[in-house]
Parts: structure tokens; sequence; C-alpha cells
């Protein structure tokens, strides 16, 4: 088809020049979108993964002696319980660690009535019913409360999919806008070469052939926006991935995607290309049928 | 060989421009067509080279009926036609040479077909040295003769030329008008608009006067140019 394409275009003013550029950064919005719900997605999957295989049990009494009683008839409890892989009692360093960014470092041995945190680790394979465990834990160790994060989780959850939302409808306004600006070239170029078409329709060229010029022009125009786009798209997750990794494992060097899995961004200069082609077939077939 | 029957044409809502225009074209017949500024004879060319239907009437070419033929049939009619007008149109940015390839080009000709035909034909008008000489390069009467060149390419049946002498001085019509003769003593059904008269009697070929919408036939008298 390309090959024998009849290109009857002069070649390309500023005003088409210009496309691949707009293009180009639609693209460059479009695969961060992508991105950020992609990395989002993979944040979810670690911290649900990571909190639905924990549970944490806290004995807040504030007898030390019951404290220690109770603690003792949980994790023996816990231990017995099916389902579960581990469970072990929270050092008090640890527990003051934790507590540092609220109190500050406070000495070890202090009176400070801290409850006691049992770490509890879940098999994959076995599912645990928390609720009857939660009985069955007031009933043992009345101080004792399970959290088992879901109240939190959904809240994440909730957040999460409404970001994510909001990124595929940024991708999906993009695309529309994308198109839109394509509708727009090619009309200003079909009215720009208007003298060009009805010379070619009174030589005999059919719609096909001078549709198939456009196509031509609009493919190559998609695709060296596409590939602009991408580049610069991939050029700043490098970076991101680069910072957040000076900054240690931490959320977002974990949830960036890593370059074995952003094959897919290869698919989208051909996706735009696709797109902008297809855009430019449709709207110039159409005036054509306009006229004679 | 093409038939006007009763041909009224408007532009949307506007004043009939062709009032019950009814004549025939024979094949290898050569007429002119004249008539003052407003008479409709660019209304009436756009008729014959297909660039428009008429509003009504029957109006038929190489035996089909326009007035009902499908859009999609219209190509391989016009290529049937050649068309040569006043400001040339040709395309900017392609040479002489590939301006006169396009109509072999469009029916999907053999390049080695393509470059001989077009040689050829450069030649035939004079221009073989300015082949690859792109239209901004060229003079009027140059540039007229690439676009007959591109108009006869495909050996139509019939020409239409729009004041093909406008943009020349009166040698170089003379010239052309030549070209146009001897192309129709070739078979080619040619029709010629112009506002010049001292063409027509020249040539001495019959002429379709347009007048306030309406039209007249003028038999041909003798040639006075003994170059035709």
């Amino acid at each position: 088809m390309w090959g024998r394409t009849l290109q009857f275009l002069p070649e390309q003013n500023l005003r088409e020049g210009l496309l691949p550029w707009v293009i180009g950064v639609m693209l460059f919005l479009c695969t961060l979108s992508l991105t950020g719900a992609i990395a989002i997605g993979n944040g979810l999957e670690r911290w649900s993964t990571s909190l639905t295989s924990n549970l944490t049990v806290q004995i807040a009494v504030q007898d030390k002696a019951q404290r220690m009683a109770q603690t003792e008839a949980a994790l023996t409890l816990l231990q017995a319980t099916p389902g579960i892989k581990s469970a072990s009692v929270l050092a008090d360093a640890d527990i003051m660690a934790l507590l540092s960014p609220w109190l500050g470092d406070m000495p070890l041995g202090t009176n400070l009535p801290v409850p006691t945190l049992i770490e509890v680790k879940l098999e994959t394979t076995t599912p645990l019913n928390s609720k009857a465990l939660t009985e069955r834990l007031k009933a043992t160790a009345p101080g004792a409360q399970l959290d088992d994060h879901q109240a939190w989780m959904a809240q994440i959850l909730d957040m999460a999919l409404v970001v994510q939302l909001l990124l595929g409808g940024v991708v999906v306004m993009v695309v529309m806008s994308t198109i839109a600006i394509v509708i727009f070239g090619c009309r200003a170029g079909l009215a720009t070469h208007r003298d060009s078409i009805e010379i070619m329709h009174l030589m005999g060229a059919e719609d096909k052939t001078i549709s198939t010029a456009f196509d031509v022009r609009y493919l190559a125009h998609g695709l060296k926006g596409g590939l602009l786009g991408v580049l610069f798209a991939a050029a700043s997750l490098w970076l991101l991935s680069t910072m957040a990794e000076k900054m240690g494992q931490g959320l977002i060097s974990a949830s960036l995607p890593v370059a074995d899995n952003l094959w897919w961004l290869a698919l989208l200069p051909i996706a735009a290309a696709s797109i902008t082609m297809l855009t430019a077939r449709f709207t110039v077939r159409k005036a054509l049928l306009d006229m004679m | 060989m093409i038939t006007f029957e009763n041909v009224g044409m408007r532009y949307g809502m506007g004043n009939e421009i062709l009032t019950d225009i009814s004549f025939s074209l024979k094949r290898g017949s050569f007429q002119f067509l004249v008539g003052p500024s407003g008479a409709g004879k660019t209304t009436l060319l756009k008729l014959l080279y297909l660039a428009h239907r008429p509003s009504r009437g029957l109006v038929n070419f190489f035996g089909k009926d326009l007035t009902i033929l499908e859009r999609e049939a219209l190509p391989r009619i016009r290529r049937r036609i050649g068309v040569v007008f006043q400001d040339f149109r040709l395309f900017d940015h392609l040479t002489a040479f590939e301006n006169v390839a396009l109509p072999l080009r469009l029916q999907g000709a053999k390049k080695i077909q393509v470059a001989d035909h077009v040689e050829e034909l450069l030649s035939w008008v004079g221009l073989e040295d300015r082949l690859h000489a792109r239209p901004a390069t060229l003079s009027g009467g140059e540039k007229q003769r690439v676009a007959i060149a591109r108009a006869i390419i495909n050996k139509p049946d019939l020409l239409v030329a729009d004041e093909p002498t406008g943009n020349v001085d009166a040698e170089m019509s003379r010239r052309l008008m030549h070209l146009f003769v001897a192309l129709n003593k070739e078979g080619t059904t040619t029709v010629v608009a112009t506002h010049d008269e001292s063409l027509v009697k020249a040539v001495g070929a019959p002429v379709l006067r347009l007048d306030k919408g309406g039209m007249n036939f003028e038999p041909g008298g003798s040639p006075i140019d003994p170059g035709q």
C-alpha cells in the first residue's frame, strides 16, 4: 500500500510540523498517567500482601503483672491457632523506636504505660477467621485488641481506586484531545490543499488514493510524536526511579514499574501512529464525500 | 459523445447561471466557447470537466447519464477528460516531468512507461530541456505547455481548456492554439473557452456562444491562420 502511495501533497508546512510535538506532549502526559496508575497498583499489591500476612495484637493493660500474664496467655493461644505461622512479642526497644517520632527518644525502663505488642505472621495457605480469633482472645486475655489493618486498608484502597480512576480519566481525555487535534489539523490540511485535491479529482483520482496520501503523512506525524513523547516519558521515569532509589527502598521506588515491565511503552508510539492515521483517514474520507 | 439537454445550473439557492442549455459534442469536433464575463462559461466548463453536476436537465458523457451516475463511477469518466486552466494549476513542488506523470501514475502505469510517455510528450510541446524544472522556474507559456501535456498524457476523449491563452503573450497564444488544433486532428474532442475573438477567427472552428445564461451555436468560418 505505502510503496504505491501517490504523494501529491507538498512538504509539510510549519503548522503541520508542530503536530508531532503536540502529539508528543499528549503521549508524554498519557505515559506518565499510565505509569502513575500502574505504580499505585503495584504499591497496593505490596501493601496489601504485607498487611494481610500480618496481624498485630495489642495488650493494653496498665498493671504490668496483669499485662505480662495476658501477653503470655495470648501468645500461647496465637501460637496454637491454625493459620498462624509465628507470634512473637515486640521487644521494648522496638516499641520505643516506633513511638520515638511522637514522644522523642526515651530511655528504656521508663514508667510510661506502653502496651505490649505481639507481631503475628500468618500462613498464606490457611485462611484465618479474625472475628473468631478476636472473640477467643477477648476470652483468654481481656485486654487484648486484634488489629488486622482492614479498616485502614479499606480507606487506602478506596483512595487508591479514586486516584487510579482519575489517572484513567486523564488518559482518556488525552487520547480524545489528541484525536480532536488531529481532526482539526486534518481539516486545516484539507483546506490548505483543497486546490491540489480538486486537481487530483479532476485527473480521475479516487478518494482512496487521496486519503492514502494523508494517511501516510499523518502516520509519520503520529509515529514521530509518539517516539518523542515516550522518549521524554522514559527519561522522566528513569530520573524519578533514580531519585527514589537514592531515597532508599521506600514505597515510591518499590512501586515504580521496573524496566522489565515497561515493554508496553514501545507500543505507545505505534498506538499513537495508528490513532492519528485512522483519525486522519476518517476525517479526510468524510470531507472528500462532500466534494464531487 | 457528449450531450446536454435543457441543462440548468444554480449554486445553492441562487439564481440560475445556466438556463436550458442544449448542445452536443461529436467525437473529434473542435468548439470554441465564448461569451461575456458572467455569461456562465466557467460554470459550463465545470459541468464539462465534471467538477459539478447540473441542477437540472440531462447530461450524457460517453453513453452514461451523469444525473444518475454514482459518485464512485466518476473517476473512470474523468480519466477520459483532460483539463487545461488559465492559471495552469500545476503542483509547485513537483517538476514538469512529475506533474505530467501524475495522470499516468493514477492509472497505475509502470515506471518505464511513464518515463517514455512523459519525455515524449514534453518533447512534443517543446520542453525536452525543461523536464526537471519546477513550475516556479518556468515562463507562463512553458507552464501552460506543461499543463497541456498533463491534460493529454492519457490521450483523453475530451479536452477542455478554460482561457488557456489568458496568461501568455500573443505569440505563445498562437503556438498553444496550434497544439490544440493538432491534438484535435488526432481525434481529441476539444472545447476551448476564450475571450479572444481573434483566436476564434484564426482557427475558424464552430462557436458555442453563451449570453445571459442561454446558448447560441455559430458554425465555423474559414481559418485565417495558415499555421494550423
